[in-house]
Formats: structure tokens, sequence, C-alpha cells
């Protein structure tokens, strides 16, 4: 009797143990499957670009881990909006993927908590020299921490049946916007009003009047908040006369957010937007059919034109096991057509050399591009940016929703932005 | 005899109790590993400076509770997040219990009216908030659309442009997505209540508001007390809503506490600062709970 109870004790438990298991079993099975016959496999962190389909993800791993059984990928796809949390939450579990695509400012914040390594050692000498050298911004203290994956200046599309013309300045861009706007059935020029990921509207105005986000010191560190200076307060107070003096913008502008606002432009009902590279697959998804003129983001007067760029980088994370591995995946992605390829499904032009003599480069948008990558200056490399551009929104909206003028507004915003910074 | 019986039931019953304990072990194991560990671990990170990877840097003691009690935003978060949750609770109470008193009437298309109500419920929550930001749209959106088509006005607001009109379009999404459990959860109750009860108050000439308050209210109470805990739990943490629409914005005056912790924590970093209020949101539903708890069993004693 004692033993048969004994039994039954034993068959509950060994049947606990089995239902407690099998997940993890199931787990591992997943891997080997990912791994089959791998002496090594690297995980990747493929960020979502919006024209680079699933069909490619998939096809660029199967085709590496064809080649070699020894070195193998795992792409992990990643939406651009989780990737700085699935990332935090990787390193922070000491669980870091071998190689992620980054946005390359972060570098500055991973390369201070130790977290990077340099692709130079992993990635072979031929594909890093193939690189331009110009694309090359992921530099900390002297050395090569990202490899460009992508960079693209931004730029203005017009759409030529609404606009009047091309701008040579804001100030004419101003009067053409208001000679174009017809509301409701078209819109002058577009404007973002709802704070999303990135702070690219207040930029392309600032860098448009010669402004800049910090000073910036003789060892090329960053100083104290210059988003208050002259330049800052014309562009913002430019930005509002735009919106809400001219009434040139959109309607509800304040409720979009870019995602959510660009259709209108692929829609027939905006003349001018500054925009990136993934336009010309955008309207060719909506099924735009206006003929469309691309041009430079044009400067205020008396200043030089200087676009806003992009960019994103790989990186390599020095507490992964297979960084080997991930060296000879990029070697392999870099130096094969898939390169070339993924430039051209994402909409950004070429950063190596080999992808840059494709015929589907060669066109008037990346013109456009090449020639505004030329003055063009990027996000500043500062850790606590994400807090700080936080910052310079709030100020944009108060502003917006009229609860402080241009210039206090960003007198807040800067002070802010100076004690997150510690600089007094 | 009556000694060994006794002495074989006690055996029997350690017996039972060790299979009892091993068999809640698994659940023992989960508590500890994916409720205690993280509130441990959350509350020493809000007692030490934290790096940007969340990792204990320096012991700060009370430092980080002092900084955000200091902050002036913190309060106004706090505050409207009990706004928040008090509109939101109150809205679904009141909708959930008509909607479950029409669906507690026998009528012809009784059953598919119950389906239907429970979709916004049985729906990813994620997805029914981002179709909401689609209703909103100021151009494309369905809501601005049919105000202007139906000429009720030809200037329809920008719903998720503006403080308070952003708060009301994301604390009706709440309610939109909270509604259906309410009123499952009254019907169950309604059901429950004996039909000879309705009869008699009949018989005696009652109308129907009489026969709610004094037959249906009383009898689905406790019902009623469990349910807007368990909501007023869920609405305080609703992330979705707010973060999906408003981002907390414009100028953080959407924000709730859950969604500035979630800032905090992954947009800067700011382990330490999101820890101390999580355990400050902790604090407070804690006490909302016992609170409540002990009325709850208080009357059932």
């Amino acid at each position: 009797m004692r033993r048969i109870r004994f039994g039954k004790h034993l068959t509950v438990l060994l049947a606990m143990i089995v239902l407690m298991g099998l997940p993890s079993m199931s787990f591992a099975a997943g891997k080997t499957e990912t791994a089959a016959g791998a002496a090594s496999t690297a995980t990747l962190f493929w960020a979502g670009y919006d024209g680079v389909t699933e069909d490619y993800r998939k096809g660029l791993q199967d085709a590496f881990n064809a080649v070699d059984p020894a070195y193998q990928i795992d792409i992990v796809p990643v939406p651009w909006d989780q990737m700085k949390d699935k990332l935090t939450t990787a390193l922070a579990g000491g669980k870091p993927p071998d190689i992620s695509i980054i946005g390359t400012r972060w570098l500055l914040e991973y390369e201070e908590l130790g977290q990077l390594a340099e692709p130079g050692a992993y990635v072979g000498k031929a594909t890093i020299d193939d690189i331009f050298a110009g694309a090359k911004e992921g530099v900390v203290k002297g050395k090569l921490m990202g490899l460009p994956v992508a960079a693209g200046a931004r730029f203005m599309a017009i759409n030529d049946r609404i606009g009047k013309g091309v701008p040579k300045t804001m100030e004419e861009l101003r009067e053409m916007a208001i000679a174009a706007n017809d509301p409701p059935n078209q819109y002058g020029l577009f404007m973002v009003g709802q704070k999303n990921t990135e702070l690219t509207e207040f930029a392309y105005y600032l860098y448009a009047a010669g402004g800049d986000f910090f000073e910036k010191k003789a060892d090329g560190t960053f100083g104290k908040s210059t988003v208050n200076s002259a330049a800052g307060v014309k562009a913002l107070s430019f930005m509002n006369q735009l919106a809400n003096e001219d009434k040139v913008v959109q309607d509800g502008y304040l409720g979009m957010t870019r995602i959510q606002g660009h259709p209108m432009f692929y829609a027939d009902k905006i003349g001018y937007v500054m925009i990136g590279a993934w336009v010309d697959s955008a309207m060719k998804q909506a099924g735009s059919t206006f003929p469309v003129t691309y041009a430079q983001i044009p400067p205020f007067a008396g200043q030089k034109s200087t676009p806003l760029i992009i960019t994103d980088s790989i990186a390599f994370f020095s507490g992964a096991k297979n960084l080997k591995a991930a060296g000879k995946f990029v070697d392999f992605w870099y130096q094969s057509e898939w390169k070339g390829k993924f430039d051209e499904l994402a909409g950004f032009p070429p950063i190596t050399k080999k992808a840059s003599t494709l015929p589907a480069f060669n066109t008037p948008m990346y013109k456009v591009m090449s020639e505004a990558s030329v003055n063009a200056k990027g996000w500043p490399l500062i850790a606590t940016w994400d807090q700080c551009q936080d910052q310079i929104w709030d100020a944009v909206s108060k502003v917006y929703l009229k609860l402080a003028t241009p210039k206090e507004a960003l007198d807040a915003a800067a002070a802010a932005i100076d004690k997150i910074n510690n600089i007094k | 005899m009556a000694e060994r019986a006794l002495f074989a039931k006690t055996r029997f019953q350690a017996k039972e109790s060790r299979l009892a304990y091993l068999l809640l072990l698994p659940s023992v194991a989960c508590i500890l590993g994916f409720m205690v560990y993280p509130l441990i671990s959350v509350g020493l990170m809000s007692i030490f400076r934290t790096n940007r990877l969340g990792w204990l840097q320096k012991f700060a003691g009370l430092e980080n509770y002092y900084s955000v009690m200091g902050d002036k935003e913190f309060w106004q978060i706090t505050g409207r997040s009990i706004l928040w949750t008090t509109l939101a609770v109150l809205s679904k109470t009141i909708f959930g219990m008509v909607i479950a008193l029409l669906l507690n009437v026998k009528y012809f298309g009784r059953k598919i009216a119950r389906m239907l109500f429970i979709a916004p419920w049985a729906s990813s929550v994620p997805i029914s908030v981002l179709l909401w930001s689609w209703v909103y749209h100021p151009q494309f959106g369905l809501l601005n659309h049919t105000l202007k088509m139906t000429g009720i006005t030809n200037n329809p607001p920008v719903w998720l442009g503006y403080p308070l009109s952003g708060f009301i379009a994301a604390i009706w999404v709440d309610i939109w997505i909270g509604i259906p459990f309410m009123a499952l959860v009254f019907l169950a109750g309604m059901q429950a209540i004996p039909e000879d009860l309705y009869e008699s108050a009949d018989m005696d000439g009652v109308n129907a508001f009489q026969k709610f308050y004094y037959i249906t209210l009383p009898s689905i109470r406790r019902i009623l007390q469990i349910s807007t805990l368990l909501s007023a739990l869920w609405t305080f943490n609703d992330f979705n809503s707010i973060y999906i629409l408003t981002a907390g914005g414009p100028v953080n005056m959407t924000d709730i506490l859950i969604t500035s912790i979630y800032k905090n924590a992954f947009v800067y970093a700011r382990f330490d600062k999101a820890a101390v209020m999580a355990i400050i949101t902790f604090i407070i539903l804690t006490i909302l709970s016992s609170i409540y708890a002990r009325h709850y069993f208080r009357e059932e004693n």
C-alpha cells in the first residue's frame, strides 16, 4: 500500500518535472534548429527599416549560413522603436547580442559602459577599406567602434503640382508655402507637431539658421547647451510663424507624428516636405502619381546649407561569445550583392564603394542626397541625448501650445539640458 | 483503537501535507522568481545610484527618494494618475452596469449582443489602442470625419494634440477596453440572483429603479467591490493607452506614473529614479488593496 502511494507521489513528481522541463526543452530545440551543426552562431539584432522585407532578412541569413557550417548567423528582427529597450535589457542582463544595428549616437553611451568591442578586430581589412571614409562616423576616442550600416542626409521633396518652385532660402520657402497653401484641399508645408522618436524637425531649422545644440570644446567634447542661441530662437520663431501665424502647415499638425503625417504628402495634399530617402519607395507604395522634385533643405538668408544627416552603425559587443562569426557575417554581407540590395530597399545611398556602382543609385534623389552629404551635420554624440532632445521637444510643444515664447521655452530647455549634463 | 485511528489519520495528513507542499513548490518558485526577486531588485535600485544599464553603483540611501519627491512634476504625475484611475474606474463601472442590465434582459439576439460586447476585451490591447490612434487622426480619422460629415462641427478638435483632449481621448480608450470585463462580471452576478425575488417585487408593485436599488445592487455588491478593485489596479498601471496614443505628451502633460517610470528607465536610462517611482506606485496600490481587503473580509466575517 505504502509502495503504491510512494509510486503515486513519484509519478506526480516526475510529471511535474516533465511539465516544467518542456518549455526549456522546446527552447533548446529551437536554438538547435537555428544553429544546426554550427560551431559558432552569432546573434544580430536587426533593426526594422521601411522597405527592407522579411524575405530579404531570411534570404541573407540562409545565404550566409550556407557558406560555412562552422560560422552561422541568427538575425533577430527588432522594430526600431524597441531596439534601445531590447539592447538595454540584453546588456543589463549580461546576455548581449554579438552585433546589433544601432543609432550611431548610442555608441558613446555603450563605450562609456565598456560594452563595445572594436569591429576592426573581427571584420576583414578589405571590408573596412571598401567603406567610404566619410561614412565612418562611429569613431569614439579615436577608434572606429561602429561600422556604418546606413547614412542618409535629409532633403526637401517638392510636389510640383502644388509647390511654387525650388526655394533658395527659408524666407523664400515661406513665401512659396503661403502661395501654395489652399486648405483644406492642399497645404503649403508639412510639419510634425507630436513628439516622436527623433527631433528632426527642429534640427532642420536650427542647422539652417547656423545654430547647433551644444558649444563644442577644443578637445571635441560638448559644453553648455546652445539651443537658446539667437539661431535657436530664430528657428523656433520661424517654425511657430509658419504653423500658427501663416498657417501654411497641414490642419491638425499638433496631433501628427512623422509616420502619421507623411501619407498626406504621398496623397498629393502637401507642397513641401523635409524628408529622408524612404520617400521614393513610400510614394511608389502609396501609388502617388504627381511629379516631384528633390532639392536641398534651404538655409536662412546669409547662412550656408547644413542639412541633417542620420547615420546608423553596426556595433560589436565585448560580452558576446561569437564575435568571430559576427565578423565573418559582416564581411559576407558588405562584400556581396546583399549590401547593395539592402541600401536599395531601405532607400539609403550606398556606403560601400562596391554598392555605389550599382545602377539603382543613379537617380535624381540619390544625386541630391550625395550633394547634401557634403555639408551635412549629424546628431551630437552625447550619452544623455535622449533626455536632452525631450527637453527641446517640450520647448517646441510649449511654443505651439502658446504656453511660452520661443525665447522663454528655449531658455528653460537649455537650463534643463545643462542640469542633465551637470554643467554649471 | 481510537488512538490508532487518530494516529493513522495524522500520518495520512502528514503525507498529504508533504504532497501538498511538493505541489505548491513550482508556484512558490515562480512567485519568488518573478515577483519577490524583481521587487527586491527594484527596492535596491531605489536606494543606490545606478549606471545606464541599471547596475548598482553607489549607496545613496534615501537621496533618490528626496530627489523624486522634491520634483514638482512627480506630484503632478501622481495626481494625474489618481484622477485617471478614478475617472476611468467610475466610468467603466457605470457603463458596465448599464450594459450588464441590458444584457440580462431577455430579448431576441441577446447571445449575439453578449458576444459583440466582449470583443474589445478579447482583442489585443496594443492593437486596439493603435486602431484608436487612427480613429483620432486629425486628417484621416474616422471620428473627425464623422463629426464633419454629420455637420456636428466643421472644425473638429486635434484630439491628441492638446493636453486636455489627449487625456480625455486616452481615458476613453482605457474605458472602452475595460467596459466588457466589468459588464461580464456584473452580468454573472446578476444571473445568480433568484428570479423569485423579482417576481415578489413585481407582485408588490415595485418599479424598475427600486428593483435595481433594493434587489440587484445589494446582491452584486461584493462582486462590485472586487471588480472595481481589480479594475483600479489595472487602470492605474495601464501603460498602453497613454503611451501609444500620446507618449505622455504634449509637454508630459498626459503622463501617468507608469508611463513616466518607463520613460525614466528605458528612454533616459535613469533606473534609480524609475525604481523610486515604481516603489511609490507599489505602496499606493498596496494601501488601496489593503483598505479594500480589510473592508471585504470584515463584511464577510
